[in-house]
């Protein structure tokens, strides 16, 4: 992972020159200002999918939009603007996107003062699909089941799906912001409330910026009990999403097995770690856990028994034809068009591109090891449903052959408590990459930006619905998974 | 292939956690817990300064010194318990699930090396007239007025088949006009309050509202942002409080049931 941080205007141009290339894919687009006030914009690509880059220029007045060039850049953009008040010029949609119309237009709240923001009275305003029998169906922002709120406006002719317009940010939390002036070892609390069902991801995606940012090296013990926390929650998400996948389409009967297996997952981690969701485990410097050699046998079993009940469970789902029947060519993401929005995760993979942080950017104990990294190239539910069986079967592997080699040693070092630095981590998280860039001064952060797999994927949603009929809507979504307050923060 | 599924199914464990063991268990919850006897001033100290939130306090009123604990504010980082040295422990218990907010509130003085005994507050009218109505039949509508889905992912869990809230007769309905109860999470964020208003005012009456996790209770480590309004209790009048960085299922599960005290849970 390299790290490049010139400062000039024509990085910004560069940038964009990047941008353009074959071989780059947008990672994300954020802003920050300097200890002088000035703002900055922050390009952070992905050149050959194997280094990120960072080109940074200062800001005065409006910049070009990146979005003509890569549709990926518009919410990235768009969010620039209601953070920082820094104008895109040519974006084609450059309405509010954190914040409603109870938020004042002239409020950015990373550069303006927010702690007493009147309520404003806006109009938002859906775009519009005309013609005779179309009709708008709007969902949300709650929605019938135990489920994150958000708004999806449908325009529809009959069942078929015209236009899709998502509508997000309700749970928007002003995240960034709340880590500022942080210090280092409290913010990881923060990193952990952002998507509470990947709450390790963010942890640990937290605590590897702060370790860079202080040259620290992780004992191995620690990485290698980081790297079961990863491959423990990854393989609970997907356990659910396969579960959940069986429940849309009316096969109750694999849901409550799945949500069983899961349970038994939860139970097991609360045993050994006293956490059902390894809250608290990651800390700048390692982990606050250590498992005994009586208990490392006992959890892998426990993972191992989960896992193959898991597989046998899925190769039914797979062979069940009223399944295959709804699984199959249902909301298809072309490659193409998951190209043009950068689509990371496993939704990627199963739409033929090939990305994973553990392969192409390994930290820790990753760097020492071989990840498979399955891709399926039909972009529809049933590939997205192959991937998460695939990468279970994978995640289990992987756990077990840490366990069997946990280095020895201690699982946590001190981290200095002041210090100043600016640093980026990346970590494969169950939705895809994840990305923490943390600029620190005197041991507190001063800025905090988080790539969100699911602020990156959710764009390519309404894409994937296009064609489709609205029932099948509650499936696809389903397929992606995505977060709301992840995205949303 | 579906009869191979259920089939496969049929087979599987019975998992589901009986009454005895299912309510006021607190493993997992990482909530902490005071051992009285071992409480001195110079510990007592030392936990309020590890707290990263405000849920450990000292309080010092006509002389005497007392360690208060708003299970409401903590998120379960454990620092309290690393810093304590065995006076403060991971609980056993969690009692203060569905109780009002005072009641989040423990108290002890730290001089006397005992706790501060509350009385257990009155059931509300609501959560009277829902039990004389309903019975033990209770129909939640789940908000998220803007949580981390840490909560969202726990409340699932309850239907699972380990739990099985079915079993107690209640059920998670898909309208707020179906609705007895409201269980809302989060930090009530400035986008969401208008909709969490509107549920409130779709559902009928009696009715009783329950704040859950510590965002829901006291907003939590997101109380002081400016994209959020507070905690549940800014927006809409609430009965019940589950504390909790998420509350477990079986935290949950207890606070569903304390609102309406069918029977004691004494602590």
């Amino acid at each position: 992972m390299t790290v490049t941080l010139p400062n000039s205007e024509a990085d910004r141009s560069r940038a964009l020159d990047l941008l353009g290339a074959a071989n780059t894919r947008l990672v994300s687009i954020f802003g920050s200002t300097d200890d002088n006030h000035v703002r900055y914009v922050h390009y952070l690509i992905d050149v050959n999918g194997r280094e990120y880059r960072m080109l940074s220029s200062p800001v005065t007045g409006s910049i070009p939009s990146a979005t003509p060039i890569v549709p990926a850049a518009a919410w990235y953009e768009r969010e620039l603007h209601d953070q920082y008040g820094i104008e895109c010029e040519g974006h084609p949609d450059p309405r509010p996107l954190l914040f409603h119309e109870n938020w004042p237009e002239n409020v950015h709240p990373m550069i303006d003062d927010a702690s007493h923001v009147p309520w404003a009275e806006g109009q938002y305003h859906f775009l519009r699909v005309h013609g005779d029998g179309v009709c708008e169906v709007p969902v949300g922002p709650i929605h019938a089941g135990i489920i994150e709120p958000g708004h999806f406006r449908f325009s529809v002719v009959g069942d078929t799906v015209l236009h899709l317009e998502l509508r997000h940010f309700y749970t928007h939390k002003g995240t960034e912001k709340l880590f500022e002036n942080t210090p280092v070892m409290d913010a990881v609390m923060i990193a952990e409330s952002v998507s509470g069902d990947n709450c390790f991801s963010h942890a640990v995606a937290y605590c590897q910026a702060i370790e860079n940012a202080f040259a620290i090296s992780v004992p191995p013990r620690a990485q290698a009990i980081r790297l079961i926390g990863l491959e423990l929650e990854r393989m609970l998400a997907h356990i659910a999403d396969v579960g959940a996948l069986c429940g849309d389409v009316g096969f109750t009967v694999p849901a409550a097995y799945t949500a069983r297996l899961k349970e038994t997952l939860l139970q097991a981690s609360t045993r050994f770690f006293g956490t059902r969701f390894w809250r608290g485990i990651a800390v700048p410097g390692g982990v606050t856990r250590d498992l005994s050699s009586a208990e490392t046998g006992e959890f892998g079993r426990m993972v191992t028994a989960a896992a193959r009940e898991f597989a046998q469970m899925a190769r039914l789902i797979l062979h069940t034809s009223s399944v295959q029947n709804r699984f199959e060519s249902t909301g298809i993401l072309t490659a193409e068009i998951a190209k043009q929005l950068a689509v990371v995760g496993p939704a990627a993979r199963a739409s033929g591109i090939g990305l994973d942080v553990r392969r192409d950017h390994p930290t820790g104990r990753y760097r020492d090891i071989n990840v498979d990294v399955p891709q399926y190239t039909h972009g529809d539910v049933l590939a997205r449903a192959r991937i998460r069986i695939d990468e279970t079967a994978i995640s289990t592997h992987l756990i077990n052959e840490t366990l069997k080699e946990l280095p020895a040693g201690s699982v946590l070092v001190p981290v200095p408590l002041s210090g100043s630095a600016d640093a980026l981590s990346a970590v494969e998280s169950p939705r895809g990459e994840l990305l923490y860039w943390v600029r620190i001064r005197d041991g507190k952060i001063t800025r905090c930006h988080i790539k969100s797999p699911s602020f990156q994927n959710w764009p390519a949603l309404p894409l994937a619905m296009l064609g489709n009929i609205i029932a099948d809507f509650p499936l696809i979504n389903k397929s992606f998974n995505l977060s709301y307050s992840g995205c949303d923060r | 292939m579906i009869g191979d599924a259920v089939a496969r199914s049929l087979r599987s464990p019975q998992v589901l956690i009986s009454i005895g063991k299912l309510f006021v268990n607190a493993a997992g919850s990482r909530m902490p817990d005071v051992q009285p006897d071992l409480l001195t001033d110079a510990v007592a100290r030392r936990v309020v300064a590890a707290c990263p939130t405000s849920a450990l306090k000292i309080d010092e009123d006509a002389g005497r010194t007392h360690l208060i604990l708003n299970y409401g504010e903590c998120t379960g980082c454990g620092r309290c318990i690393a810093a304590g040295g065995g006076t403060l422990r991971y609980a056993e218990k969690v009692t203060r699930c569905g109780v009002s907010k005072q009641a989040l509130i423990r108290s002890w003085d730290i001089q006397g090396r005992a706790e501060v005994v509350q009385d257990e507050p009155a059931l509300s009218q609501a959560a009277e007239q829902i039990r004389a109505l309903v019975g033990r039949a209770l129909n939640i509508r789940q908000v998220d007025a803007g949580s981390c889905n840490g909560c969202e992912a726990e409340i699932v869990a309850l239907t699972n088949p380990y739990y099985d809230l079915e079993r107690f007769g209640i059920h998670f309905v898909a309208s707020p006009k179906h609705a007895d109860m409201l269980l809302v999470t989060g930090p009530v964020t400035r986008n969401m309050a208008a909709a969490l208003k509107n549920a409130y005012d779709a559902v009928p009456s009696p009715n009783l509202v329950v704040a859950v996790g510590a965002c829901g209770c006291s907003g939590g480590i997101f109380g002081r942002s400016h994209a959020v309004v507070g905690p549940v209790d800014a927006v809409i009048p609430v009965d019940g409080y589950i504390p909790g960085c998420p509350p477990t299922p079986r935290m949950l599960l207890t606070g569903i049931v304390q609102v309406l005290r069918p029977f004691s849970l004494r602590w």
